[in-house]
């Protein structure tokens, strides 16, 4: 009688554990090394690695930490253990991974690291760490019902010019890279729309095709289904989707960069020979037959960016935000 | 159609198939029942198994534990008065009541049949109308949300029993609440004095244990420590009910299902809504309304049918547009990209197999659950025999670690322990907690979708309000619902001795 009580308890005492669990193989077991000669450099990995992540699991970011970790897994020739530390808009996971110094704690990122420390005034940003590589972009694009009377981004223009402020554009909220976006586009095109904040990509999608909104920016992955039934259509892409044919800002001449990005970062105090070895480790899995299939299926963009242009996109990506936020 | 469906069938009733539904039910109640386990956080477990999988299997493993989740969080809602997960916390109200009185048997049956009644019904309704289902989503824009959430908030006025105004205290508090983190226009953090850990905002989770599970466990801590009896409830009639029971809440959990089904359908709702708006048009239209929050079995019929029916609405937008409206359709979306199916318009002519096995699988996995529910039934009905004091130590220890399970904050079991003082004051002074929660559940949605109306009509009210005849019916049922509440509870004399604890 006392079993059905009991098991509700195991299992949730089972659940604790293998959180502390999961928390313990980032943990402190080990003191940090001092100085590590360049012999002992070459033996790294000594022991499991953790990668933490922001978001809960089953999130997108997620889920594409998942399959990146068991595409490095044979390289590295230790096990590569995702670790969700969701809550404080981000700062959990970042502070976690600055705490970790066992020189096996990595961080897994996204535009997420450049927009909240700015939103909320972090005392932790992207300049905290150490980059190692970006993998993958999340091309933006802008899209319209089917049915509308624009065929081109060029029509567009010309109707948003002629009528300022008249079309709703769902859009992130201030602070999120799609309204950085929108921004952006309002300015070099020259055109004023009225952007309307969505939470998500999904209400906004379901926005447009109800006729609430005239259009949304969001990101191609989440329009795709639409887009392929031929009830959406896109006029214009922030960044070059592959294998489908989308005008991008680059082509139409505007001179600006907006890209989601998702990417890995270490520890400040990890050896540089350590993050030659991930950044390498990292593009090697993209060769990696499984890893291929995921990505592929998911239709994220590869753009694999070393470690030196990755702090060029982060950099880029700050400044922007930080010029809407005034 | 038909050959779809054989192929449905095909695929479905082999022995991994049906395995991997019955598994997914089993985890699903299983995870439902635990505090801080919903379904889709039982569903993101099971996640990485999946992948391996033939993308068939996968995709009924996990439409099972969306089936069996949405049930089995309100077992622990009628027996210790704690939503499993937050689609039950309307259940709470007449579920737990009903323990009290001693129909623990009568209150676990009806959750029970109502669930897979409402998740039976919505699969049929997902089987043979989800491309139409899906225009009805589409009318609902931004006014629509807001006037469909002011007509859920009326409930707030009915909830405090004679008192209106402690109700609409109530709600008002829990709005408040739904404002803290950011501004979902402009992204500013409001009401978090710095603290990164208010950025987000509360999590519903744990607001809702506090105000539901902590509380209770305070004041029936403090009856305990009289003379009272250790044994408050007394004996317990275990016996599930029968068919003249059942047919009493049918009629009920048939309204409540379609309420389920088309709420689940739009983007951006779910369960924990559809539960509030089945609990409360179902006690404006009853005619023992009034005997609702004292133990009326159709206020366990009626949310525990509509939370189920989310499912097969849930399916509409993922199926039909290949968008995914709450985050367990985004799990079961992920879940078919990663095998490289995607949803959408063309599924239905790509992969007919897909779809048509999903549809044969819901139902079959609402079966499942009728039997599998009763033996768990069976079973849970046994902690009412649990002298109170370790009952109510277990309870804590569930509550706090569920809290801390579903964030991975250790500030969740503060803000659990928060609010259980303040409903613990509330009921003090019997002000119905439950509205806080409504206040909290609807609020945001509120909020959000009118300052978006407004972006989009330019400013104009008129137009932001009355947008279509959708959003002008509900706005109108709600003034109408407020006015008639506040009337008659003028015309009487507020007696505080007879105002309802919630």
């Amino acid at each position: 009688m006392f079993k059905s009580k009991k098991v509700k308890v195991l299992l949730a005492l089972l659940l604790v554990f293998v959180m502390f669990a999961a928390v313990g193989c980032g943990g402190k077991q080990e003191a940090p090394k001092e100085e590590p000669k360049k012999e002992e450099v070459k033996k790294w990995p000594e022991k499991d690695i953790t990668l933490i992540y922001h978001s809960k699991a089953g999130s997108g970011g997620d889920m594409f930490l998942r399959a990146l970790a068991k595409a490095l897994e044979p390289g590295f020739g230790k096990s590569v253990i995702v670790d969700n530390k969701p809550g404080a808009a981000g700062a959990t996971a970042w502070k976690a991974a600055l705490d970790a110094k066992d020189g096996h704690t990595f961080l897994g990122v996204s535009s997420t690291l450049i927009t909240a420390p700015i939103m909320n005034k972090m005392d932790v940003d992207y300049k905290s760490f150490k980059p190692i590589a970006m993998m993958f972009v999340d091309p933006m694009i802008l899209f319209v019902r089917s049915d509308s009377p624009w065929a081109t981004w060029e029509d567009f223009v010309k109707d948003a010019q002629a009528n300022p402020g008249k079309f709703n554009i769902a859009g992130g909220i201030p602070g999120e890279l799609g309204f950085v976006a929108a921004k952006l586009l309002q300015e070099k095109a020259d055109i004023n729309i009225n952007v309307v904040p969505f939470e998500g990509g999904a209400d906004a999608t379901v926005a447009v095709l109800g006729g609430h909104v005239d259009g949304a920016i969001g990101e191609y992955g989440e329009a795709v289904a639409q887009l392929d039934a031929g009830e959406l259509k896109a006029l214009i892409a922030f960044n070059k989707v592959s294998g489908v044919d989308i005008p991008t800002v680059e082509d139409k001449g505007y001179n600006f960069l907006v890209e989601k990005f998702r990417g890995v970062v270490a520890h400040p105090d990890t050896p540089d020979a350590v993050v030659d070895q991930w950044e390498a480790a990292c593009k090697a899995a993209l060769e990696d037959p499984g890893f291929k299939q995921y990505y592929t299926n998911l239709k994220l963009n590869v753009v694999f960016k070393n470690k030196a242009d990755f702090v060029k996109v982060m950099e880029e990506q700050d400044k922007q935000i930080r010029a809407f936020m005034k | 159609m038909l050959e779809g469906l054989l192929i449905g069938v095909e695929n479905v009733f082999d022995f991994s198939s049906l395995a991997a539904i019955a598994l997914g039910v089993l985890w699903g109640i299983i995870g439902g029942m635990i505090p801080g386990i919903n379904a889709t956080i039982a569903m993101a477990l099971l996640l990485p198994f999946t992948w391996g999988m033939e993308p068939v299997n996968a995709i009924l493993l996990l439409a099972g534990v969306y089936c069996g989740g949405e049930y089995g969080g309100s077992i622990p809602a009628i027996l210790i008065g704690t939503p499993g997960t937050t689609a039950a916390a309307a259940t709470t109200i007449d579920g737990y009541e009903l323990h009290k009185q001693g129909k623990t048997g009568i209150a676990l049956g009806t959750s029970l049949i109502s669930s897979s009644f409402g998740g039976f019904l919505s699969a049929l309704v997902l089987m043979f109308v989800a491309i139409p289902l899906a225009s009805v989503a589409l009318k609902f824009g931004p006014s629509e949300y807001f006037a469909l959430a002011i007509a859920g908030l009326t409930l707030i006025c009915s909830l405090g029993g004679r008192n209106v105004f402690k109700g609409l205290l109530a709600g008002a508090i829990g709005i408040f609440v739904a404002t803290i983190g950011y501004d979902p226009m402009n992204g500013i953090p409001r009401y978090t004095f710095g603290s990164l850990h208010l950025a987000d905002g509360f999590e519903m989770i744990a607001l809702m244990m506090g105000l539901f599970a902590v509380s209770e466990l305070l004041s029936q801590a403090q009856e305990l420590s009289g003379d009272a009896e250790f044994n408050i409830v007394g004996e317990v009639d275990t016996r599930l009910p029968g068919w003249n029971v059942i047919k009493t809440f049918l009629p009920t959990s048939f309204f409540s299902s379609l309420m389920g089904v088309v709420i689940g359908a739009m983007p951006g709702v779910g369960a924990s809504t559809a539960c509030w708006v089945a609990y409360s048009e179902t006690k404006r239209w009853s005619k023992d309304g009034d005997t609702f929050g004292k133990g009326n079995i159709k206020g366990v019929a009626a949310p525990e049918a509509a939370n189920n029916a989310v499912t097969g609405g849930a399916l509409v937008p993922l199926l039909a547009l290949g968008i995914p409206g709450s985050n367990s359709t985004a799990i079961m979306l992920g879940a078919l990209m990663i095998h490289n199916v995607q949803p959408g318009p063309l599924l239905f002519t790509r992969q007919p197999e897909i779809p048509y096995s999903i549809f044969i699988s819901l139902l079959v996995a609402n079966i499942f659950m009728l039997i599998m529910g009763y033996f768990i039934v069976k079973l849970a009905i046994k902690v009412t025999k649990i002298s109170k004091p370790i009952l109510f130590a277990s309870i804590m220890t569930l509550v706090f670690t569920g809290s801390f399970a579903y964030s991975g904050e250790t500030f969740s079991i503060l803000v659990t322990i928060g609010f259980g003082l303040l409903g613990y004051l509330m009921k003090k002074f019997t002000i119905p907690y439950t509205a806080t929660v409504l206040g909290f559940v609807l609020g945001f949605i509120m909020e959000a979708n009118l300052r978006r109306a407004l972006l989009i009509s330019k400013g104009n009210w008129t137009e932001a309000l009355f947008n279509s005849g959708i959003s002008t019916t509900l706005i109108i049922l709600a003034v109408l619902a407020f006015v008639g509440t506040t009337y008659q509870n003028l015309k009487k004399p507020v007696d505080i001795d007879t105002s309802v604890k919630a």
